[in-house]
Order: C-alpha cells, then sequence, then structure tokens
C-alpha cells in the first residue's frame, strides 16, 4: 500500500537523524511504525512503500527524525525506488543509518552494507525477522559478523516488538563499516582516476562506483559541468573497452563475491528444520486438507450436476452418490498429492501452503474458495446482513419508527433463537426527524435540507456514507490485509502474470487491479509500485474503466442477485471481457515497453490479527476521510438541482441518449449524474428510479444490466478523478475521461441493441 | 587442412547468410580479403567445390557449408575458452578467437567443447554450430549447460552464464544475487517460473530465464 508521511516535517538541516535502509519486505516500515510510533502501512508484498515517511522518536539521546525509504538492492540505483533511496543517503549532513536486514537473506544483505560502507554512513545492522532465521535451521555468529563489519548488529522480531530496545541501545555505537571490495587493477585506476574530480562533501569512492556503473543520474544531482561529465565518460569507456561485460555487471559480480566470503564465516545452515507445532500440522493434514479437498469435489460436482438437473431429477439418490463419489475422489487426490511429499519431509504448514496457493493445478480450487469467501465476508456478510441493520436500524428514517430490533444468538443444533432482550431503538435518523419537527415543519427548506427522503443531507448523504459504504469498504479491507499479509497476493501475481501480460501489464499490477475492488482511489496512488509509465497508464485506465470499487460491486451483487443469478454472471462476464479487451488494444497503442517481471515471492506466513485489524482501521479511517464529504457534496449538489428544478432539464436534456440509445427511463439521468460523485451512489439510484418508473414489480432485468454496464464502465467517482489527475497529469486525466465516458455509452447501446434482438 | 584465406571467406560467406538471410555476391569479397587475391581464391573455392556461383552471388555448397560451419564453430567455441576460463579481455578477446579458428584441429576443438559443457551460444549471444560430440552428448549424457528454461522443477543447477545483451535486466538480476555461481532450484514452471535461490523465490519471465544459461550440479 501507499505508506504516505504520517505527520508532515519539514527536514531540519541540523536534527541527528536515522534513515531507515534495506532490501525490499524485510520489515524496514515495521521497525519505522516501532521506533516512531505512529504508523505507516505494513505490507507482505515487495515495493510497496514508494513514498519516504517521516517521523520522530523519543531515543536515548532526545529526539531524533525517522526516515523510512523504498526498499532496494543495490545503491546503485536501477528503478525509481532506488534512486530515491539513495538520494536520501547521499543527502548531506550528520545521520545515521540503520540497516535492516532480513535476517535469512543476510547476503543480499551483506551486498548493500559493503556500499554503505563506501558512502561512509555510520551503521547500525539490525537483522530483523530473526525468528524466521531459527525455524530454517540457520545460525549467525553475530558477535563475529559484528567484529568483522565493525559495527553493532542487532536482533529483532518487528512484528512481534522484539529487540527494539536493543536497537535503540545500539544506535550511539553506530560506525562506518569496515569494509573494503577491492575491485582489481583496471576498474581500481578507474576510481582512483575519477575520485579527484568528485566535489568535497561527497562520498568520492562510492559516486565513483556509480558513474563507472554507468549512472550519470548521480552527476546531475551535483550539478556537474559538461567538461567533467565528458571526461568521466572518457575514463569509463577507456575502462569498459577491456572487458566484454558490462561494468556495472563486473562491480556487482565482484562485490557479491568479496560479500560471499564475509557471509560463508559467519553463517551455518543446519540441516535440521524446526517443524510446526504437532497439533497444527496434525489437524492441517489429516483434518483440514482432506475436509477441504472433499468439500470441493463434492461441490464441482454439485456444480456440474446443476446444469443436467432435467435428466437426473427422476433419480435423486444418483445426484447424491455421483457428488459423494466425486468428493472422496478429490480428497484422496489431493491427499496422496500431500502425504507424498510434503508429509514426509517435514515441511511446515505454511511452506507447503505457500507452494500450494501458486501450484498450477491446484491454486485454481484455493483461488476460487478465496473468492467464494470474500464474497461471503464482504458481499453477503457486509453488504447484506450489515448494511441492512446499519441502515434500517440504526440510522432508520425520519417520520416513520424502525420498531427497534433484537439482540438475540442462536442455539446450535436446536434451531432456536434465544432473544436476550428488545432494543426499543427507532434509528438516529427518526429522532433528529423528531427533533426537527419541534422546530419548524417538515415542508421547510431547512428541515428537507437535512432529512428529505430523496437528498437530504443526514437522511441521505450521511447514511448513505456510514451505513452502506462502510460495512461493505471495511470488510473488504479486512479481507484485503488478510490476503496482503498471508503472502496470497505476490502468489496471486505468479498466477495472473500471463494473463497480465495481455493486457500490457505484469503480475506486479496486481496489488493495485485487486485493491481497484476496494476502492479505485487508493489503488490509483499504487500504481506507483509499477515499473513503466506505460504500465501505470493502463492500470488507472482499466481501473476507472472496468474494476468497479467494492461499494459499487455490493450495490451491483445486491440488486443482480435478487433479481437473477443469470443476468449477474452475463455482467460479471461483460465487464471482464471489456477489460481485457481495452488492456489488449491499449498495450497495443500506446508507446513504451512492458517491463520485465522479476518479483520476489515472500514465504507465506501466518498473519497477525492485530496488524491486520490495525491496517484496516487505518485504510478505513482514510476512505471515511476521503468519501465522507464527497458523499455530502453529492447530495447538496441533488438537493440543489431538485428544489431549483433543474434536474429536469438535464433529464431533458439527456433524453435522447439515455432512453433512445440505452433504452432506459429519461428519470435514469440522475444516476448517472450522481455517478461521478460516488459510483456506488449511481448504481443505487438507478435502481431507485427504474423501481419508482415499474412500480413494486421491480425493474425489467434486461434494462438494469444496460444501466449497471454503463455505470460500472462511466467515469470513476470525483476523488478518483481528482487523484487520476494528481498522479497522471491533467493531458492524461482529460484523455482517460474522454475515452471513458463516449466508450461506456457505446458499450451500453451496443448492449441495448442485443438484449433487444433476443 | 583448409588454407586460412579460404576458411576466412567462408566464414564471412556464412555469417554473412546468417546476419542478413542474404548470399553474398562476388563484389563483397573484396571487402573482406586482399582484392588481389580475390580471383585465385575464388578459383580455388570452386575447384575444391565449397561453392558455386549463381550469376554474381556466391552459393555455398554442402561440403563449403560444412567446411565453414567448423570454422565459426571454432571460432566462437574460442571465444568462450577465453572469456569464461582464461577471462581474456574484450577485444583480445576477439582478435586471438580469430587467431584460433585456424589452427585447432578436429580432435582440440572437441575437447574444448567438452571442457566447456558443449555450448549452445557465443558470449556474444549467437549460436554454436553444434559439433558431432554435442550430438554424442545429447544423446548419452544431457548436456551440462542448458538454459534455465529446459530444467524441471526440483532440479538443482549452478548459474553458468546470463547472455542478455540486455545491461539493466544484468543489473538487476545480479544485485538480486543471481550472478554466476549461484545455485538455484526450479520451484516451477507454470503459470509462471519461479526460483529458488537460497532464501529467495523468485519469479521470472520466460524470456528472462531463456539468457541464463546453468550448469546442472550432478
Amino acid at each position: 500500500m501507499l505508506k504516505k508521511k504520517s505527520k508532515p516535517q519539514k527536514p531540519q538541516p541540523h536534527t541527528p537523524s536515522i534513515t531507515l535502509v534495506g532490501n525490499p519486505n524485510v520489515g524496514k516500515s515495521a521497525i519505522f511504525n516501532l521506533l516512531t510510533g505512529s504508523y505507516v502501512i505494513v505490507s507482505n508484498y515487495p515495493g510497496t512503500t514508494v513514498e519516504v515517511s517521516r517521523g520522530t522518536c523519543k531515543g536515548i539521546d532526545g529526539r531524533v527524525e525517522v526516515i523510512d525509504t523504498p526498499g532496494v538492492n543495490n545503491l546503485i540505483p536501477q528503478s525509481e525506488d532506488e534512486r530515491v533511496a539513495r538520494d536520501i543517503l547521499l543527502r548531506e549532513g550528520h545521520r545515521r543509518v540503520v540497516q535492516v536486514a532480513d535476517a535469512k537473506n543476510l547476503r543480499r544483505a551483506l551486498f548493500l552494507t559493503s556500499q554503505l560502507a563506501e558512502m561512509g554512513l555510520p551503521v547500525v545492522l539490525d537483522l530483523n525477522m530473526w525468528d524466521e532465521c531459527l525455524e530454517r535451521g540457520i545460525s549467525i555468529d553475530t558477535g563475529k559478523l559484528q567484529s568483522l563489519l565493525g559495527i553493532p548488529v542487532v536482533r529483532t522480531v518487528a512484528t512481534e516488538k522484539q529487540g527494539i530496545g536493543h536497537l535503540l541501545n545500539a544506535l550511539p555505537q553506530a560506525a562506518v563499516p569496515s569494509l573494503k571490495v577491492d575491485f582489481g587493477g583496471e576498474i581500481e585506476e578507474g576510481i582512483s582516476r575519477i575520485e579527484p574530480l568528485i566535489p568535497n562533501g561527497y562520498p568520492r569512492r562510492a559516486m565513483a562506483l556509480m558513474l563507472l556503473s554507468g549512472d550519470f543520474t548521480v552527476a546531475e544531482k551535483l550539478g556537474y559541468s559538461k567538461t567533467i561529465h565528458g571526461e568521466v565518460s572518457k575514463i569509463r569507456n577507456s575502462i569498459q573497452k577491456k572487458f566484454s561485460d558490462p561494468l556495472s555487471y563486473i562491480i556487482n559480480r565482484l562485490r557479491a563475491a568479496y560479500v560471499e566470503r564475509l557471509f560463508h564465516e559467519t553463517v551455518h545452515t543446519a540441516p535440521k528444520r524446526i517443524e510446526s507445532q504437532p497439533f497444527l500440522r496434525a489437524s492441517f493434514f489429516f483434518f483440514f486438507v482432506p475436509v477441504f479437498a472433499f468439500a470441493l469435489g463434492y461441490k464441482i460436482m454439485d456444480m456440474l450436476l446443476f446444469f443436467f438437473q432435467g435428466y437426473l431429477s427422476s433419480a435423486p439418490p444418483l445426484g447424491l452418490i455421483l457428488k459423494l463419489v466425486s468428493g472422496s475422489a478429490s480428497c484422496v487426490l489431493f491427499c496422496l498429492h500431500l502425504y507424498r511429499k510434503d508429509l514426509r519431509t517435514r515441511r511446515t504448514v505454511s511452506e507447503v501452503l505457500g507452494d500450494l496457493t501458486m501450484h498450477p493445478i491446484a491454486a485454481y480450487p484455493i483461488l476460487i474458495t478465496a473468492l467464494w469467501a470474500i464474497y461471503k465476508l464482504v458481499g453477503v456478510f457486509g453488504a447484506g446482513v450489515c448494511v441492512d441493520f446499519m441502515e434500517k436500524k440504526v440510522f432508520g428514517y425520519a417520520g416513520t419508527p424502525s420498531g427497534g430490533f433484537d439482540l438475540w444468538f442462536p442455539v446450535p443444533f436446536a434451531g432456536k433463537d434465544v432473544t436476550l432482550l428488545h432494543v426499543p431503538f427507532n434509528g438516529i435518523n427518526y429522532y433528529l426527524g423528531l427533533l426537527g419537527q419541534m422546530l419548524v415543519s417538515p415542508q421547510n427548506l431547512g428541515y428537507q435540507l437535512f432529512l428529505d427522503g430523496q437528498a437530504g443531507l443526514i437522511q441521505v448523504g450521511l447514511t448513505y456514507a456510514i451505513a452502506i459504504v462502510f460495512p461493505i469498504v471495511g470488510f473488504f479491507f479486512l479481507a484485503f490485509g488478510l490476503m496482503e499479509d498471508s503472502g496470497y497476493l505476490p502468489r496471486l501475481a505468479v498466477m495472473l502474470d500471463k494473463l497480465f501480460k495481455r493486457i500490457g501489464l505484469t503480475g506486479k499490477a496486481v496489488l493495485p487491479m485487486v485493491l481497484g475492488l476496494g476502492c479505485g482511489t487508493m489503488a490509483t496512488l499504487t500504481t506507483r509500485i509499477l515499473d513503466t509509465k506505460k504500465e501505470r497508464i493502463i492500470a488507472t485506465l482499466l481501473m476507472a474503466l472496468a474494476i468497479p470499487c467494492s461499494a459499487q460491486l455490493g450495490v451491483i451483487a445486491f440488486v443482480m442477485g435478487s433479481i437473477s443469478g443469470f443476468y449477474f454472471a452475463l455482467y460479471v462476464f461483460i465487464i471482464a471481457f471489456q477489460l481485457i479487451l481495452v488492456g489488449f488494444v491499449a498495450s497495443k497503442i500506446l508507446p513504451g515497453g512492458r517491463s520485465d517481471f522479476i518479483m520476489e515471492v515472500p514465504p507465506f506466513r501466518c498473519p497477525k490479527l492485530y496488524n491486520i485489524l490495525l491496517k484496516t482501521a487505518y485504510r478505513v479511517k482514510w476512505f471515511l476521510r476521503e468519501a465522507v464529504p464527497l458523499f455530502l457534496m453529492g447530495t447538496l449538489a441533488l438537493f440543489i438541482l431538485s428544489k431549483t428544478g433543474a434536474l429536469k432539464y438535464i433529464e431533458l436534456a439527456g433524453r435522447p441518449v439515455v432512453s433512445n440509445w440505452l433504452g432506459l427511463p429519461p428519470e435514469t439521468a440522475e444516476g448517472f449524474i450522481l455517478g461521478f460523485l460516488r459510483r456506488d451512489y449511481g448504481a443505487v439510484s438507478l435502481f431507485k428510479a427504474l423501481e419508482r418508473v415499474h412500480g413494486s414489480v421491480g425493474a425489467e432485468p434486461a434494462q438494469l444490466l444496460v444501466a449497471l454496464v454503463v455505470i460500472t464502465l462511466f467515469v470513476p467517482c470525483l476523488a478518483n478523478f481528482l487523484v487520476i489527475i494528481k498522479e497522471r497529469g491533467i493531458a492524461t486525466a482529460a484523455l482517460i475521461i474522454g475515452f471513458i465516458v463516449p466508450y461506456a455509452f457505446l458499450v451500453g447501446g451496443v448492449l441495448n441493441i442485443i438484449m433487444k434482438a433476443f | 587442412m583448409t588454407e586460412p584465406k579460404i576458411e576466412e571467406v567462408l566464414e564471412h560467406i556464412w555469417t554473412h547468410e546468417e546476419e542478413f538471410g542474404k548470399r553474398a555476391s562476388k563484389d563483397m569479397l573484396s571487402q573482406w580479403i586482399d582484392p588481389q587475391a580475390v580471383d585465385s581464391v575464388l578459383q580455388d573455392m570452386l575447384r575444391q567445390k565449397f561453392v558455386h556461383m549463381y550469376n554474381s552471388l556466391i552459393v555455398l555448397t554442402a561440403t563449403g557449408r560444412k567446411e565453414a560451419e567448423q570454422v565459426i564453430r571454432r571460432h566462437r567455441l574460442a571465444e568462450r575458452l577465453l572469456k569464461d576460463i582464461l577471462a581474456v579481455k574484450h577485444d583480445t578477446m576477439d582478435s586471438s578467437a580469430c587467431e584460433f579458428e585456424h589452427f585447432l584441429n578436429d580432435e582440440v576443438t572437441t575437447s574444448i567443447c567438452t571442457l566447456l559443457g558443449h555450448p549452445v551460444r557465443c558470449p556474444h549471444g549467437k549460436l554454436i554450430p553444434p559439433g558431432e560430440c554435442c550430438q554424442r552428448a545429447k544423446k548419452i549424457l544431457r548436456p551440462l549447460v542448458l538454459s534455465l528454461l529446459e530444467l524441471t522443477p526440483g532440479e538443482e543447477a549452478k548459474v553458468a552464464y546470463i547472455t542478455t545483451e540486455h545491461h539493466p535486466r544484468l543489473d538487476r538480476l545480479s544485485s538480486m544475487g543471481l550472478l554466476p555461481g549461484t545455485v538455484i532450484r526450479v520451484h516451477q514452471k507454470q503459470p509462471t517460473l519461479v526460483i529458488q535461490m537460497g532464501e529467495t523465490q523468485l519469479a521470472l519471465d520466460e524470456d528472462i530465464a531463456r539468457d541464463i544459461y546453468v550448469r546442472r550440479s550432478h
């Protein structure tokens, strides 16, 4: 996720500061949170910190500024993220560095340590994820490492808050690592020739190596004159001529070889590994897996039989037998596969799960199960039960009492509910209505501004925001947090990479695209993790066009689900088809190449409930701060339009398009206007408008399908549009909107013609 | 053995066809060798039935093609030997390989090829024409050095060299620790290639993996 600065603070030149540096996904943000007590989102997905966060820490020597940086693999930068981190380290002034390392991946950490040494920065090495290191039977001789590097080395487990005290205590002892990589005759000679050209106050050796590696961005930063630039290139070219591989590659290789020696002196891997707890293990292998596999086989056969219902209705036991057979077959296959390999090799449960979730075959049923679970949690429980309760009981309606609700719990197996007590609460809006009526009459404009049933700020705006959107988005973020922290998302990236390549993206785009199902605005901000400009534009476009956000999806699923499963399936198919079609065309038209897909797959982890709740709370808070004002604005706009009568004119103006081309009643024009303020809001009012036209029978399914497809494809909400402008620039944003609006109506019109033909 | 001058010309004709997919013409010969020697060399080649003339185009005969492939093979194998084993610098590598191609005999060529593990491509990324020893090795033993894509899931191997000409890719891979000498294990190949190196699990494009050559550990 995008980790934004929590407290905007200007860096003061003389405050002592700590910069957190390290490879991607090693827990820099988790350490940052622990040091500063503020919160930036921690994620088990590499490369999610794209912005620099600042905070302050009350260390033992007073207040210290703490800076969190994007993860890097090399301080001779190859990407924008790495450049950002490198530039922070090169800034003048006295600063200390905490290098956060993944203890089980020390080799790659030491690669960076040697570069920090060249930069002449005082470093404390923090071996984070020490627990995972132990689990894997890796032992690191920290004492020896400390003396070899000449810097303090501490061990932490950030997610368990272990070792932070040691880290704070070690800070004053930070020292420049005593490492010096010898790059051999020619390159060393080149370094000594470039070094005198570098101005005072900069780490000469590090800069010389960057220039030799062909990274001239560093030269621009220094305000280099043309002549020096030319001289450096001359030196570089003369050395490059002597090697058949690029200099940067040779420098990396020599550095890696140097680090390898250090690594072998300090790290020993014992063949013995720590296994999962016997109970967890047994219940996973002998209960959970068989039951899951059985249920899966049973369900698949159930769905197959659904299509042949007609043939089987005469022999009901046959269906049951088939289902049981299929369930057992799947159970046996699944278990045999696991028992043959994984049970015997004594791998841990999380390792097995990590493999299964990206297994070429097993991953798909798991994906479907995960989607189903998310649907149950967000769609049924969140959008159904919670929204219903919040809208009808907690908020209620001005003028009509809700009649209160019961507190009850079900008695298992008895089929009975026990009612504890009846709460005679008639809804916030009802009481506000009573209060309002004491002061003014219900026909008063002031009363209607707040409590009008069609466009009142409280009755409609606030109630929608809190009662409808809040539960849906909250549960979605909860589910998303689970997928993120367990390490499921990167595995999804591995599975979807080939499909995403067809639409000009790589597997890496899974994070923004899935998050887009939650909130397109937030997801647009995270497109920064993508490597090329082309990919960012495609991802932004597709999210604005064809990815409905959870609030909208919740409303649509509810509306469509209540009418016909077939039409809902059709809706999903049309939208998915548009997504792939537009992505495919955009990937061919837009200039620029696709970036390489090289992605680390972090280990599968048991997510920490506390971290997920914290993250969900943070995201929901962010969402409410963005959404509630827009809801109120939208409602106000609607109120003014309807009271001044302007709404009628807009409907009139939109009539040719809406009624002739899309075949919808003219009243629905209102929904399209609202759709720009909030996407889900548009969907709701379209549904309401269709219901009003058709009376209590409800809307005609074909009309509803057209309306919902158009509102899904139609413009993103105002907040999303503003973020697109901010992230992609006004020209690109205008192009995106200029494409989406006519395209949405085009698709809707064609769909209308097709639907009428059948 | 064939005369060096003729070998030189055969090599040029062959690479011209490889690079441009077109036949060489007679007037190109003067760019490749001493213009005064053109006629005599051409006569020699025609006499030995290495080429025949088709209007002004020079067409390799089957024998000529075989001879040319042997020269190319010696040249490119020499390049690999100089670069991988002897770590000779780039400009020296090019000039020495040009000399090597003329004096290596079949037996030495075969042993160099075997020593290098029957490499498929030269350091410039071009294909090395396979010799008899390579065919034999393919049948009897599995080749020692092969592309990462050819490994099956679960197999372990050591990275031998990376042939990509795409420098940013090379930098990125090497910063992540994927370098010659790194031991890797193929975790899975579908739906996307995933490799395990140390404690890092890495998902990779097939395009990238194709350029990574590895040596099986056993």
